[in-house]
């Protein structure tokens, strides 16, 4: 039985994220699970700036993906990403309902694709 | 106090995580059509079940399709995952005293399979520490493992008889994202400035090195930078509550 290339990458790519998952998270059992002593304080301050930040950080990912292929200083001005993200924004702070908020506005975006 | 029945916590554990079936099916029928349609895999449906089975995250899940496609280097892999995990381990920390006396396979599971969802429901447990309580704790993951994997193996079997043009239906993982920063911007006025820091500094980033090779460097520029910052930001990052900031479906 042979694996294609993308099939080795992703039996790779799920050890290293399962592997990664897995010790992360028992850290906090394998140092402080005897020991009474808490954790320094800096690990929760990281965990809690690091949660809003990686995200933030998504989303200029996915931005930039997208202006790579289609430079947002030509026509169409990287209308569809723009107004697709600005209603999965709007929805979610109306409804507050994540699955309608990302089917509505990916729709708009393969919509829009057709359009411009 | 009487223990319960098995049976019964089964049920309570059950219709508890109700809510979360319908949210788990259905983000993970997005991530599963997405790895379908956008990934040259052969089989999608069982790497669909692996995948999503050994890591158990929305954002990671979305991740992979894109980072199959591109063969992205495993550190990146590596650091992201660290960046999108650490949260559990603060989880982690609030379960440590509960789970004192847990055998080890049921404290690894606990800790492998945690969810926002999972955790809330939880903290909101119906029986007092002790055979129960974890009986509960360990069924309430089981049930939602087993919602996620089921979502996006059903959405790979779906995305691969998709008979229509999927051309842009990579935004899902867009939008995704844009819909987490928003909760977590409104349930936390905090996570205003570490937002906008990072969305600085990844910004240049991209403007600086492109898209395909921000990430690495943008995580190795922030957590310093974090940790520099932090006699000026800690006093505002008061401890919350894990999960209760949350409420939404997602994993």
């Amino acid at each position: 039985m042979t694996f294609t290339p993308s099939e080795n990458y992703v039996l790779v790519l799920t050890a290293t994220a399962g592997a990664v998952t897995i010790l992360l998270r028992s850290v906090p059992f394998l140092l402080f699970g005897h020991a009474r002593r808490p954790p320094p304080a800096f690990i929760p301050y990281l965990g809690r700036v690091l949660a809003p930040a990686s995200i933030a950080m998504l989303v200029v990912y996915c931005f930039a993906t997208y202006f790579a292929e289609r430079p947002p200083l030509a026509y169409p001005y990287a209308a569809p990403e723009l107004l697709a993200g600005t209603l999965a924004v709007l929805l979610q702070f109306w409804r507050r309902n994540p699955l309608l908020s990302i089917i509505a506005s990916t729709a708009l975006y393969m919509l829009l694709l057709h359009v411009f | 106090m009487p223990t319960p029945e098995k049976p019964s916590i089964a049920r309570a554990a059950f219709v508890a995580s109700l809510p979360v079936l319908m949210g788990y099916l259905s983000m993970g029928f997005a991530a599963g059509v997405l790895l379908a349609v956008k990934t040259d895999l052969p089989a999608t449906p069982f790497w669909a079940t692996l995948t999503s089975g050994v890591c158990i995250s929305g954002a990671l899940q979305f991740l992979f399709v894109d980072w199959i496609q591109k063969l992205v280097p495993l550190a990146t892999v590596a650091l992201l995952t660290l960046a999108l995990n650490l949260r559990y381990a603060m989880y982690g920390l609030a379960l440590l005293g509960p789970l004192r006396r847990a055998p080890f396979w049921a404290k690894a599971y606990l800790v492998w399979g945690l969810t926002d969802e999972t955790y809330a429901l939880e903290t909101a447990a119906p029986y007092p520490p002790g055979p129960a309580h974890l009986r509960y704790c360990l069924l309430l993951t089981l049930f939602d493992h087993l919602y996620w994997i089921g979502g996006v193996t059903l959405g790979a079997l779906a995305g691969a008889a998709l008979p229509f043009d999927t051309r842009g239906i990579d935004f899902a993982m867009t939008a995704l994202f844009l819909v987490i920063l928003t909760d977590q911007l409104r349930s936390d006025p905090f996570a205003r400035i570490p937002a906008v820091i990072a969305l600085v500094v990844s910004g240049l980033a991209a403007l600086g090195l492109g898209a395909s090779r921000m990430l690495v460097p943008t995580i190795a520029v922030l957590i310093p930078l974090f940790l520099l910052l932090r006699p000026l930001l800690a006093p505002a990052a008061r401890p919350q509550a894990p999960g209760k900031s949350t409420p939404e479906v997602r994993p």
